[in-house]
């Protein structure tokens, strides 16, 4: 297998002698990555694990504002320095296994969407991120679609199992329903690891897709119906449900909504008050994390206590899904209050057939002249495209709580 | 106004939100394709014509065209 990466949509292909090449020749090493293209991403963390330097992932679509914010003001451009590969890289096998062998040095910075506020800071070493990659002869021929975003976890983790076994990634992120169909037929995917809504989209579908024989969903509440339509559409994969968080990768997996917790990893999991718990030996380094056990914030529904079965229902604190991303309300009214003339901002979900949830807001003022496509243009440059509000209702009052808090009501 | 004309002015307010230029509604026009939403702003359509119609268009899967929204409000 020749390539590492292709994108049928913009005609993009790269094998992995291009990769070994451009990281022979590369003089240069900054730990910061703030790139949009998928390849560059994956060269900038195959560089960083060959260097043994740490790497911290920055979202593309980040604006200044935030990034400033997230990296204390820094100047993100005077971090680089000059940096050669020692010992050149002479094939695919010998990066693959200068990759496995990764030094205890090496770390990756991640961002997730704090509770309150700006995004945590969460900090994996090369053995906490890859503990769920499975190497082996019978992964040789995968080919996977990767249809996560290559700066969050999820896509990390589908990033380590391909490139650890040396398969292809082919890009389905960001595709049209058509793109994808194509890329699954032209790239010979066998493997594809996405969030429900990734699949909610391919339906209707007439197709049937049968060299396809794993299809992984993660990231937000699975619902059983879609789980019957994926199965019509792919009848030889094997579905795996993973529940997964950017503070411990990916924890668990089942064939259905039902987490059945086996004995390796009992004494590492805990119920407090419906609230799934995670022992910190468990999870990357996070902000702020003193207690032994890490609080998912994920409300479960026991059904059987030994051994430990359970599913999940609800999440405890208000972050709201959108179709696999995570959105922190508290975030989204601080940038909209920072607007001329806002006297009261609420951020709230409401249920959608589509992403699980829409952001919606209702914005109480004295300002004529503001609208929704002004303040949508505004957030633009502030926060990230997928928190800003979709629907904005202004008025001239909110109701508030006889406490004086803004209802956060489920819409 | 009519249905065609009703969807048409929530599709175009959806649009000038992007700062895309209005255009001319027909039947055959696709969402993705013709009319250039993506995921989040047919989210925002289905919100936007549930409360006009109070019915959810993808409720059943995903519609690709303006025709295909049209039958399923007229059949309501």
């Amino acid at each position: 297998m020749n390539l590492l990466y292709s994108d049928y949509k913009n005609n993009i292909h790269v094998k992995w002698k291009q990769l070994i090449d451009d990281v022979n020749q590369a003089e240069t090493y900054n730990p910061y990555c703030f790139e949009e293209d998928y390849y560059s991403i994956f060269r900038h963390i195959i560089l960083s694990l060959l260097h043994g330097q740490h790497i911290i992932l920055l979202d593309s679509d980040l604006s200044q504002e935030e990034i400033s914010s997230m990296v204390n003001d820094m100047d993100i451009s005077k971090s680089t320095k000059t940096l050669t590969l020692e010992k050149k890289l002479i094939s695919k096998d010998d990066l693959l296994d200068r990759l496995i062998h990764t030094g205890a040095d090496w770390s990756i910075i991640l961002f997730t969407s704090g509770t309150t506020g700006l995004p945590k800071k969460v900090e994996h070493t090369f053995s906490s991120i890859s503990a769920n990659v499975k190497i082996s002869e019978r992964h040789a021929d995968d080919v996977w679609g990767f249809a996560y975003n290559p700066t969050h976890m999820a896509g990390i983790q589908v990033f380590f199992q391909a490139i650890l076994n040396g398969n292809t990634l082919v890009r389905l992120f960001g595709l049209s329903k058509e793109e994808i169909f194509r890329s699954f037929i032209d790239g010979k995917i066998t493997n594809i690891s996405a969030t429900p809504t990734f699949y909610r989209l391919l339906f209707p579908m007439e197709n049937k897709f049968n060299d396809i024989k794993r299809v992984t969903l993660g990231g937000e509440k699975l619902d059983t119906q879609l789980v019957d339509k994926i199965i019509a559409v792919f009848p030889n994969a094997k579905i795996t449900n993973i529940f997964a968080s950017t503070e411990a990768g990916a924890l668990f997996a089942s064939q259905g909504e039902y987490f059945l917790i086996d004995e390796h990893n009992e004494e590492y999991v805990k119920i407090d008050n419906n609230e799934l718990l995670i022992h910190k030996s468990k999870i990357g380094k996070v902000e702020n994390l003193t207690e032994d056990w890490y609080r998912t914030g994920d409300l479960v529904e026991i059904i059987s206590d030994d051994p430990l079965r359970f599913k999940f229902t609800s999440r405890k604190n208000e972050m709201i899904n959108v179709g696999g991303y995570k959105v922190n309300p508290h975030e989204v009214e601080e940038a909209i209050r920072k607007i001329e003339g806002i006297n009261e901002v609420r951020v709230y979900p409401k249920k959608n057939s589509l992403l699980g949830n829409i952001i919606c807001c209702d914005i109480s003022t004295n300002n004529m002249d503001l609208n929704e496509k002004w303040i949508r243009e505004y957030l633009k440059d502030k926060i990230q495209d997928f928190k800003i509000p979709r629907i904005i209702k202004l008025t001239d009052s909110i109701d508030k709580t006889r406490t004086g808090k803004i209802k956060r009501e489920l819409g | 106004m009519d249905n065609l004309e009703k969807i048409g002015e929530i599709v175009n307010y959806i649009r000038k939100n992007k700062s895309l230029e209005e255009i001319d509604i027909s039947h055959d026009l696709d969402l993705r394709e013709n009319i250039g939403f993506d995921s989040f702003d047919l989210a925002e359509l289905t919100v936007r014509i549930e409360a006009v119609y109070d019915i959810d268009i993808f409720k059943d899967g995903i519609v690709n065209t303006i025709g295909e929204i049209l039958n399923i409000v007229e059949k309501k």
